[in-house]
C-alpha cells in the first residue's frame, strides 16, 4: 500500500514538475529506465517469495541505474555506444522476462 | 551458455535470499525501512514519468521546429514573390523610358524595335500569343504507400513526374517550333535549367510543385508536330507509368519575363548591330509580339 503510494507520488511529481534533464544526461535516460523496471521486477518476485527486503530493493534499482547509465557511458567514450546498450537492454530484457514468469507463476500457478 | 543458464536461473538479486537469512538469523530489521520503500518507488515513478515527459516533449518539439521551419519558408516566399512583382513593375518603367529615349532619332527607334523583338525572343520580356499547354499529373498515391520514405522505396517514385520528364517534354516542344515556353508560370530561357532536388523539381532554381503546366506559344501546326514526334510518345510512355496528361489549345496565352537574364561569362561584341541573342534561336526574330 505505502509502496503503490510511493511509486504514484514519483509518477505525480514527475508529471507536475517536468524536471528538465541535462542534455549529457539524456541519452541513459532509455538505459535508466530498463534498469529500473529489472529492479522493480525483481523486488516484486521477491515480495511474492515473501523475501522483500525494503533496503535490498531501494540498493539494487540506485546501482542498477548507475552501472547500467555507466556502462553504456563508457561504451560512448569507447565508441561501441550502440552494441553495449544493445547488451545492456538484451541482459536486463532476459532478467525481466525470467522475474516476470517467476511473478505470473505466482500469481497464476502456471 | 554457462551465461546465458546464470542469468535466466538466477534472476532474482541474490541480495534479497541473503536479507531473508539474515532476518531469520535474528538480525534486526531496517528502522527507516518503510521510508526507504517509498523514496525507492517515488525515484522509480519519477524516473518513469521523466522518460515519458521527455520521449513525448522530443516529439512535439521536433514538429514544432519543423512547423517554424514551414513558417518561415512561407514568409520568406511571400517576400520574395513581392519583390519579383516590384522588380517586374520596375523593369517595365525602365523598358518605357528606354522606348521613349531611343524614340528620338530614327536610329534610336529601329533599334528599340529590335530590342523589343530580341527580349521577346529570349524571354526577357513578356510575351503572348497563340499555342497550347500541356499538363502533367503525377500518378495517385495509394494509402499505404503515403508513408513510406521516398529515398528508400522507389516504387513510390515511379509514378511522380521526374525533372527528366519535364525537360524531355520542353525540348520536345522546341523542338516542336514553340517560340516561347514556360513552366508553371517561370519563362524559360535559353539558360534556364529544369533539375530537382529531392522530391521537388526545380526551374531555374525555384521549385515548382504538381501540377506542372507547359505552355507553349508557337506556329498552328506546333501541336501536331508535337504530338505525333517523341514528345507525344513520351507522354504516352508516362501514361504507363501513372502519369496523367492533357494537351489543351490556347488561343491567347500570357507568358512572364523570365525572372533573371543575367549574362555571366558572355559579352557582347563593341557593334550592337551584331546581336545578342541567347544563341538558342538566332531565327527567333518574328516573335509574337512583332505580328499582332
Amino acid at each position: 500500500m505505502i509502496a503503490a503510494l510511493g511509486l504514484v507520488l514519483g509518477v505525480v511529481a514527475g508529471l507536475f514538475l517536468e524536471p528538465t534533464v541535462p542534455t549529457w544526461l539524456q541519452p541513459y535516460l532509455p538505459i535508466a529506465v530498463v534498469a529500473a523496471l529489472d529492479a522493480v521486477f525483481g523486488g516484486l518476485r521477491a515480495l511474492l517469495d515473501g523475501i522483500f527486503d525494503d533496503r535490498v530493493f531501494v540498493v539494487s534499482f540506485v546501482a542498477n541505474v548507475v552501472v547500467a547509465a555507466l556502462i553504456v557511458y563508457l561504451g560512448d567514450q569507447l565508441g561501441v555506444g550502440s552494441q553495449l546498450s544493445t547488451g545492456v537492454v538484451v541482459v536486463l530484457g532476459i532478467r525481466i522476462f525470467s522475474n516476470a514468469a517467476a511473478i505470473r507463476r505466482h500469481l497464476f500457478r502456471a | 551458455m554457462l551465461l546465458l543458464t546464470t542469468l535466466v536461473e538466477d534472476s532474482l538479486d541474490e541480495g534479497y535470499a541473503r536479507a531473508a537469512a539474515r532476518r531469520a538469523a535474528g538480525e534486526a530489521p531496517q528502522r527507516y525501512g518503510p521510508v526507504l520503500l517509498v523514496a525507492g518507488l517515488a525515484a522509480v515513478g519519477l524516473l518513469l514519468a521523466t522518460a515519458a515527459a521527455q520521449t513525448r516533449e522530443r516529439s512535439s518539439a521536433t514538429a514544432e521546429a519543423r512547423d517554424a521551419l514551414t513558417a518561415e519558408i512561407e514568409d520568406r516566399t511571400t517576400v520574395n514573390d513581392r519583390l519579383e512583382r516590384q522588380l517586374d513593375r520596375q523593369r517595365a518603367r525602365v523598358a518605357q523610358a528606354r522606348t521613349e529615349g531611343l524614340r528620338i532619332t530614327a536610329e534610336g527607334a529601329r533599334l528599340s524595335t529590335r530590342l523589343t523583338t530580341l527580349e521577346a525572343a529570349t524571354g526577357a520580356a513578356p510575351v503572348g500569343g497563340p499555342g497550347f499547354v500541356i499538363r502533367l499529373i503525377d500518378a495517385p498515391v495509394d494509402e499505404e504507400g503515403a508513408d513510406v520514405d521516398p529515398r528508400t522505396d522507389s516504387a513510390a517514385d515511379e509514378g511522380r513526374v521526374s525533372d527528366r520528364d519535364l525537360q524531355t517534354v520542353v525540348n520536345e516542344v522546341w523542338a516542336a517550333g514553340a517560340e516561347a515556353v514556360a513552366v508553371n508560370g517561370q519563362r524559360l530561357t535559353a539558360l534556364s535549367a529544369i533539375r530537382s532536388a529531392g522530391e521537388a523539381v526545380l526551374v531555374d532554381f525555384r521549385p515548382i510543385s504538381p501540377p506542372y503546366e507547359v505552355s507553349a506559344i508557337g506556329p498552328a501546326d506546333m501541336r501536331a508536330t508535337f504530338v505525333d514526334g517523341f514528345g507525344g510518345s513520351y507522354l504516352q510512355v508516362l501514361r504507363d507509368y501513372g502519369i496523367e496528361y492533357s494537351v489543351e489549345d490556347d488561343d491567347d496565352l500570357q507568358l512572364g519575363a523570365s525572372a533573371g537574364v543575367t549574362l555571366r561569362y558572355a559579352v557582347s561584341p563593341a557593334d550592337v548591330a551584331s546581336g545578342t541573342t541567347g544563341g538558342r534561336r538566332p531565327d527567333g526574330e518574328r516573335t509574337e509580339e512583332a505580328n499582332p
